[in-house]
């Protein structure tokens, strides 16, 4: 089935083990090997405990898919051993650092009936054995694995070197104890022996997280400011532009609330500078009241959503594409605005710009969707710094203020410029107002009004770019539609002997939509197959709405789960089949 | 129309909308008064911005010239604070009635006030909500029959200045809606003041406040200049004349800590740089910051 040839490798650990440290570690090493990873986080909302997973998917083509199957488990804890012991493949391995592990009787009939190789490393004993600390079994490992794989040890100490430069004192024992871990295998374990794998030059290139190539993406627009309120899986973009700011000058506030942080935001925004606010649904929902302020006031704003699971607090630090009519309808009252998805690291980068660039030429609130699984997923990516829009921002130049500033326009855009401009001051103004901004109750003049600004959604519509179309939509057999992560398991679907059959159009522009591709399968919808990381296909229901007919032919997840790789390609030759 | 070097002159902030607000209602004083400190700091309109909560007091939005916002109940502050954090070189002045402030939005007067933005901030403080028609406020006196407490409020009043006090506020004044003269220099030195200034203005609500009508006030506020030596850096003091809201109450910049820093200026990426957060809006070369992803 898997026409790429693909090695999985999890570390599993409770939280708190340097689960993380490990897979990140692992990581560079295998990009700094001339190979692709894409690697997946799964863990618990605790701060020591429970469960966590770091697993790396690896190829010798780009990837951005994750597997639920695994080569090779290594596991510090035992309940990661329980959680995560029936993902291994067939001629696995388990590597576990626990004492007088007792498999159920399940577990040992899945460990013969797999041939699973089972072993103990009691890598804290080593490690304190070599004179290093408790701490240094990870590094114990980290060499153990290293061998398995057949990866360079130099490599490994090079990392490890930059990794913990700052601790010199600690460093040499660090080394110590990963070449410890490298000699006790006698061999590399061949499910997982990284020489079947054609080499590329990817030791050029990086690891980003989603979060931080949005970071990277709000500065190179021209953000100066970022608010938010600490809400898993955005958190970290208030954290990685905090540790940026002394480098830039951009400032970053943590406000007391999401309603104080979209505030700031619109306030900073009005004043013209480019302010980003981050949130997760729940914060959104604290926020709407000001996206609809910033409709009518004409206010450009920016505010990324990261999904996870709800209803409220849902599953916290797991993965969802369930809030995109949170996105589109959240707030009252009718004003335009554009919901943008993005699906891995460099839209990530790339669509930010043109969130901003959107919400100042349009002069409405733009919300851009990202989820869990993007914003902590670790893509391998070339340089995209260079994936820079010219900044738009449509502002009047001083010299030309003559009209209003609400003034009604075929376009329904009208002239913006900033306070401090000398020539006419203005009211932003959130009552129904007239052209200049004052107050009005006026039943035409009300009319007129909501009648510009929802002109702007047409205009926005008519100069949205076509979603992205991946495979042959003329000649396959069935056309799959997705947004938002969606687009990360396709792309290693379409490599699969299902690329010949199918194809996929992507929506980047999830709202406004464009349907000029999918008007071409209104006569024959059940060819249409939507997929999305939620439980009632919101984006198949916004497409039936707009084109009248109805999409039966669904595929959903919605248990806090990203898109297995091997799952999908199954789902849809299931329903291949069934339909 | 104002320019930029010419003397700014009371008209520059003229607006020809005619004011809705009640007869002898206090706002009239107080917008008189805004314009004339704005005049008196020699701000033209092009240099400030007025944001205006939703309220009595918002209605006036549209009655006054200058860069204006008049947005949600309650979330003055944190627009008015975004704004201010954007660009230092337009004054912000904030303005917003007791309910929003003490209710709804009060989590934002704290954090305000915490963080010391810098920004002008004029509470108007009429003890109850007006616009809404007559409904209880924290600053309605205890036992008042308002039009959702028949049998009268139960709840104790809020002394708002002090509860400023409290929070370590930088600049607290009390002044009353009746006296332009003493508003107008209470907002010339708060807006002259570097930081979060608070201003309570007693304000007169004749149409549905008929505990403390205009003479209610006259017959107790006090000015703190006839307090002989009295020293407003003093914020025990301050503490103390601000406590009594009943029989003797004291008006004037009842605190002012002219040391504390606001929070910008505290920013350590900020210092140096002389440029506001909207002159750098630019596209930016980021190949550096993407190197350490190697």
């Amino acid at each position: 089935m898997i026409d790429r040839k693909r090695i999985t490798i999890k570390f599993a650990g409770e939280s708190g083990q340097g689960v993380n440290s490990l897979g990140e570690i692992m990581s560079k090493l295998i990009k700094n090997s001339n190979l692709y990873v894409f690697a997946y986080r799964e863990y618990p909302s605790l701060i020591k405990g429970g469960f966590a997973s770091y697993q790396l998917n690896i190829s010798d083509h780009p990837i951005s898919s994750t597997t639920a199957k695994c080569q090779l488990l290594v596991c510090q804890s035992r309940s990661a051993v329980h959680e995560y012991l029936q993902t291994l493949e067939k001629n696995g391995k388990l590597i576990h650092t626990l004492t007088k592990l007792a498999f159920s009787a399940e577990e040992q009939e899945y460990i013969a009936e797999n041939a699973i190789e089972t072993q103990y490393v009691d890598s804290t004993k080593l490690a304190i054995e070599s004179g290093g600390s408790k701490l240094m079994g990870n590094m114990i490992l980290l060499g153990v694995v290293t061998k398995l794989m057949g990866a360079d040890l130099a490599k490994l100490e090079e990392i490890i070197s930059i990794q913990f430069a700052s601790k010199p004192d600690l460093l040499e024992k660090d080394l110590i104890c990963a070449r410890k871990g490298f000699d006790l295998e006698a061999s590399v374990l061949p499910a997982v022996d990284i020489s079947q794998l054609d080499k590329n030059n990817t030791s050029a290139q990086y690891l980003v997280t989603g979060n931080e190539a949005l970071t990277l993406g709000a500065i190179a627009a021209g953000t100066r400011i970022f608010y938010g309120y600490p809400m898993t899986p955005s958190s970290s973009i208030l954290t990685y532009a905090a540790a940026l700011s002394q480098k830039t000058g951009i400032v970053v506030k943590q406000a007391e609330d999401e309603i104080t942080a979209v505030q700031m935001a619109i306030g900073s925004m009005f004043m013209g500078t480019r302010a980003v606010v981050a949130t997760s649904g729940g914060g959104f929902d604290l926020m709407t009241e000001t996206i609809s302020l910033a409709g009518i006031t004409e206010t450009p704003l920016v505010c990324i959503l990261g999904q996870r699971p709800g209803p409220a607090t849902g599953m916290p630090t797991w993965t969802a594409a369930s809030d995109l009519n949170l996105a589109m309808y959240g707030g009252h009252g009718e004003f335009p605005r554009c919901v943008i998805a993005i699906s891995d690291a460099y839209s990530a980068f790339s669509q930010i710009q043109n969130a901003l660039n959107i919400s100042e030429e349009f002069q409405i609130p733009v919300i851009v969707l990202s989820e869990k699984h993007i914003a902590e997923g670790l893509f391998n990516v070339g340089d995209f710094s260079e994936m820079t829009l010219d900044i738009k921002r449509n502002l009047t130049t001083e010299e030309s203020v003559a009209t209003e500033r609400y003034a009604d326009t075929s376009s329904g855009i009208s002239p913006r410029w900033l306070p401090g401009v000398l020539e006419k001051t203005y009211l932003g103004n959130s009552d129904e107002h007239l052209e200049d901004g004052d107050l009005t109750e006026d039943a035409a003049a009300a009319e007129k009004m909501m009648n510009k600004r929802m002109r702007k959604l047409s205009t926005l519509k008519g100069q949205l770019p076509l979603p992205r179309v991946f495979g042959n939509l003329e000649t396959a057999k069935r056309v799959c539609v997705g947004w938002g992560s969606t687009l990360m398991a396709m792309n290693d679907v379409l490599a699969t002997e299902l690329g010949s059959e199918i194809a996929y159009i992507h929506y980047d522009f999830v709202y406004p939509v464009n349907l000029e591709l999918l008007r071409g399968f209104m006569n024959k919808p059940d060819d249409v197959f939507v997929i999305e990381n939620n439980q009632t296909g919101q984006f198949a229901n916004l497409l039936e709405h707009e084109l009248g007919v109805k999409f039966h032919n669904r595929i959903l997840k919605y248990n806090g789960r990203p898109f297995f790789f091997e799952e999908l390609v199954e789902n849809i030759k299931s329903l291949m089949s069934n339909s | 129309m104002s320019c930029d070097n010419c003397e700014v002159q009371y008209h520059d902030y003229y607006s020809e909308n005619i004011y809705t607000w009640c007869t002898n209602c206090g706002n009239y004083g107080i917008s008189a008064a805004l314009k004339r400190a704005l005049v008196a700091t020699s701000i033209p309109p092009h240099k400030v911005l007025l944001a205006f909560d939703i309220g009595c007091n918002g209605n006036g939005a549209d009655k006054i010239g200058g860069y204006r916002f008049h947005g949600l109940h309650g979330r003055v502050l944190p627009f008015a604070a975004g704004a201010a954090l954007a660009n230092h070189n337009l004054k912000v002045v904030a303005s917003a009635g007791d309910g929003a402030t003490l209710s709804e939005g009060i989590n934002h007067l704290v954090h305000s006030v915490r963080n010391n933005y810098n920004i002008t901030f004029i509470l108007h403080n009429n003890g109850n909500y007006g616009l809404t028609t007559g409904q209880a406020s924290q600053t309605t006196k205890k036992g008042e029959h308002m039009n959702t407490s028949p049998e009268g409020v139960i709840t104790d009043s809020m002394n708002v200045a002090r509860f400023v006090m409290e929070l370590g506020g930088s600049f607290v004044a009390r002044t009353f809606s009746g006296d332009v003269h003493q508003m107008s220099h209470i907002f010339e030195a708060a807006i002259n003041h570097k930081g979060f200034a608070f201003v309570e203005v007693l304000q007169s609500c004749p149409t549905y406040n008929k505990a403390t009508p205009h003479e209610w006030y006259m017959e107790r506020i006090y000015d703190t200049i006839t307090i002989p030596n009295y020293d407003n850096s003093n914020r025990d003091w301050a503490r103390e004349i601000a406590t009594d809201m009943e029989n003797k109450i004291a008006t004037g910049i009842l605190y002012h800590d002219k040391s504390k820093l606001d929070y910008y200026s505290q920013l350590p990426q900020r210092q140096d740089i002389q440029t506001t957060l909207v002159d750098e809006v630019r596209k930016t070369d980021v190949k550096d910051l993407v190197a350490s992803f190697r």
